[in-house]
C-alpha cells in the first residue's frame, strides 16, 4: 500500500512539474506578446501626428496617408486576433517605411523640427518593435519545444494546447537599424 | 584612439629621451635589490647557524624562522622601493601614453570606481572584503561621459585546514559608461562557463540561477556560446542587445581574449574584463628602453578608451540625445 502511495504521489508530484512549466512556457509566450502589442499601439499613438505633419508638405501622396489611417483604425480594434494584428502590423511597417522613403524627395521637411522629432521617435520604436517580436519568437520556441517533447506531448495533448507560430523576422530588422543613416 | 604607428612615432622621437632617468632610476633599484637578496642570504645563513647552534633550535625549525625573516625583510624592501618608483612610473608613463591616446582624459592613478558603482553594476555578487583599486581614467570619449579603472575585490575564505585567506572576486579593469538607449531594466551578460563545459546540462543549470533573474536566450549563435545573459525584462534586454550589439561584444571578446562582464543597469553599461594580475604597474626587471614594454600599456589604455567606439556607443537614439 504505502509503496503505491508513494508511486502515486510521485506520479502527481511530476504531473504537477509539467503541468505548471507548460502553463508557464504559454503565459510568457502571452505575456511577451501584450508587451510587443503596448509597442505597436505606441507606433499606432505617433500615426495621426505623423500623418497630419507629412499632409501639409506630401500633397500626392493622400492616397497613402488614407490607408495607413484605415489600417490604424482597424489594427486598434480590440477584436483582433493575433494573426490578424501582426498582418495588419506588417502591412501598416512596409507603408510606413516606404513613406519614410518618400520623405528624402522633401528636403524642406527636413529642416521641420516637429516632423524630425516624430521620424526619430518613430524609429526608436521600431527597434523596440525588433526587439519584442525576438523576444516573441524565443518564447513561442521555448513553448513549442516543451509541447513536443515527451512527456509533456501526452499532457499537452490532453490539455489541447497547439503549436504557435513564429513571426517572420525579415533580414533587414535582424540586421538592426543603422542609426547613421536614421539620422542623416 | 591613437594608432601604434603614432606610439611609435613618439615613443622613439620624445618619450625615450625622457624615460632616460627613470630607466636609470630602475636599474638602480634592481641593482640596489640585487645587493639587497645577496646580503639577506648571507643574514639567514648567519641567522641559521646562531639558532642551530647557539640557541639549539632544531634544523628545521632553524630553517623556517631564518629564510621566513629574511624573505619578509627581502618583501618589505622591494615593496617600498617599488611604491616610489611606480608612482613615477605612472606620471611619467601611463599619463603620458593616456595624454597621448586622449588629451582630454583625466588620469588620477590613487583614484579608483567608487564601491557603490561596483555594486550597482550587480556583475559580482558576492560579499566581498577587501576592495582595492587605482588608476582612474575619466571623462568624455565622442560625448560619451566614461570612467574606467584597475579594480581587485576579494573575499575571505577558509581553506580545509581552516586557515584564513582572501580569494579574488574580480581583477582587472572596469569600465562604466553612459548608454546610448534609454532603459528601466537590467540586463546582465557573463562569460558562459557552464554551457561549455557541461553543454545542455549547464544550459539547464544556468536557468536554475535565481539570484541573477531570468535566463535569457539570445539569436545570435556566436554570442550565446560565448555568453549567458540573464534579465528582468526580455523585450528590454533584446532592445538592449541588439544583433549589431551583440555582434560587437563578440568582435571585442575575441580582440580583448579575457573574460568579459557586461551590465546594463538605469540606461548605464558596466564592463568588467579579467586579469590575472594587476594592471598599469611597471615590471622592474624590464627596461623601459624597450618599445614592446611601453607598447602593452598603450594596447590596454587604447583597448580601454576604443570601447566607445568598438560598441558604438556615441551613436545615441532619440531619447538619450
Amino acid at each position: 500500500m504505502e509503496t503505491f502511495l508513494i508511486i502515486g504521489g510521485a506520479l502527481l508530484f511530476i504531473f504537477i512539474v509539467l503541468y505548471n512549466t507548460l502553463i508557464s512556457k504559454k503565459n510568457q509566450v502571452d505575456n511577451i506578446f501584450a508587451g510587443l502589442d503596448a509597442i505597436l499601439k505606441k507606433r499606432y499613438n505617433l500615426i495621426p501626428n505623423l500623418v497630419a505633419t507629412l499632409k501639409e508638405y506630401m500633397l500626392h501622396e493622400a492616397g497613402t496617408f488614407e490607408k495607413i489611417t484605415s489600417l490604424r483604425s482597424q489594427a486598434l480594434q480590440p477584436s483582433l486576433n493575433a494573426h490578424d494584428k501582426m498582418t495588419l502590423d506588417k502591412e501598416l511597417s512596409s507603408m510606413l517605411s516606404s513613406l519614410m522613403v518618400t520623405v528624402e524627395n522633401y528636403p524642406v521637411l527636413q529642416a521641420n523640427e516637429n516632423f524630425l522629432h516624430l521620424q526619430h521617435t518613430l524609429h526608436e520604436v521600431e527597434e523596440q518593435i525588433s526587439a519584442a517580436r525576438r523576444a516573441y519568437n524565443q518564447s513561442v520556441t521555448d513553448y513549442n519545444n516543451a509541447l513536443e517533447m515527451f512527456p509533456i506531448n501526452l499532457l499537452a495533448g490532453f490539455m489541447r494546447l497547439e503549436k504557435k507560430e513564429v513571426l517572420r523576422i525579415d533580414v533587414a530588422e535582424r540586421e538592426n537599424v543603422n542609426v547613421k543613416n536614421l539620422f542623416r | 584612439m591613437a594608432t601604434l604607428s603614432s606610439l611609435l612615432e613618439y615613443y622613439y622621437e620624445t618619450m625615450q629621451k625622457a624615460l632616460l632617468p627613470l630607466e636609470e632610476e630602475r636599474k638602480r633599484i634592481v641593482k640596489k635589490l640585487q645587493t639587497t637578496a645577496f646580503y639577506i642570504v648571507l643574514g639567514v645563513i648567519v641567522f641559521f647557524i646562531v639558532l642551530h647552534k647557539q640557541m639549539h633550535f632544531s634544523p628545521l625549525q632553524a630553517s623556517v624562522f631564518s629564510v621566513m625573516s629574511g624573505f619578509l625583510i627581502f618583501i618589505f624592501i622591494y615593496r617600498y622601493e617599488k611604491a616610489g618608483f611606480t608612482a613615477v612610473f605612472k606620471d611619467q608613463v601611463i599619463e603620458k601614453l593616456l595624454y597621448q591616446i586622449d588629451a582630454s582624459l583625466i588620469y588620477r592613478k590613487e583614484s579608483f570606481i567608487g564601491e557603490q558603482e561596483y555594486r550597482r553594476s550587480e556583475l559580482f555578487l558576492e560579499a566581498y572584503d577587501r576592495f582595492e583599486g587605482s588608476d582612474l581614467v575619466s571623462g568624455s570619449i565622442a560625448n560619451v561621459d566614461v570612467r574606467f579603472s584597475f579594480l581587485h575585490t576579494q573575499q575571505k575564505e577558509r581553506d580545509s585546514k581552516g586557515r584564513e585567506r582572501l580569494e579574488t572576486i574580480f581583477q582587472g579593469l572596469f569600465f562604466c559608461a553612459d548608454f546610448n538607449k534609454a532603459f528601466k531594466s537590467k540586463t546582465v551578460v557573463l562569460p558562459d562557463v557552464a554551457e561549455r563545459s557541461l553543454g545542455v546540462l549547464g544550459t539547464w543549470l544556468q536557468g536554475m540561477n535565481g539570484t541573477r533573474g531570468s535566463l535569457m536566450k539570445l539569436d545570435h549563435v556566436e554570442f550565446e556560446k560565448v555568453f549567458v545573459v540573464y534579465g528582468d525584462d526580455p523585450i528590454e534586454s533584446r532592445y538592449i542587445l541588439s544583433h549589431a550589439l551583440m555582434e560587437k561584444i563578440v568582435l571585442l571578446q575575441r580582440k580583448i581574449n579575457q573574460p568579459i562582464y557586461l551590465s546594463f543597469v538605469a540606461s548605464r553599461i558596466y564592463i568588467a574584463i579579467a586579469y590575472t594580475k594587476s594592471l598599469f604597474e611597471p615590471i622592474l626587471t624590464r627596461s623601459l628602453l624597450e618599445f614592446s614594454y611601453i607598447k602593452e600599456y598603450f594596447e590596454l589604455l587604447n583597448t580601454a578608451v576604443g570601447i566607445v567606439e568598438e560598441l558604438k556607443l556615441n551613436e545615441r537614439l532619440w531619447s538619450k540625445r
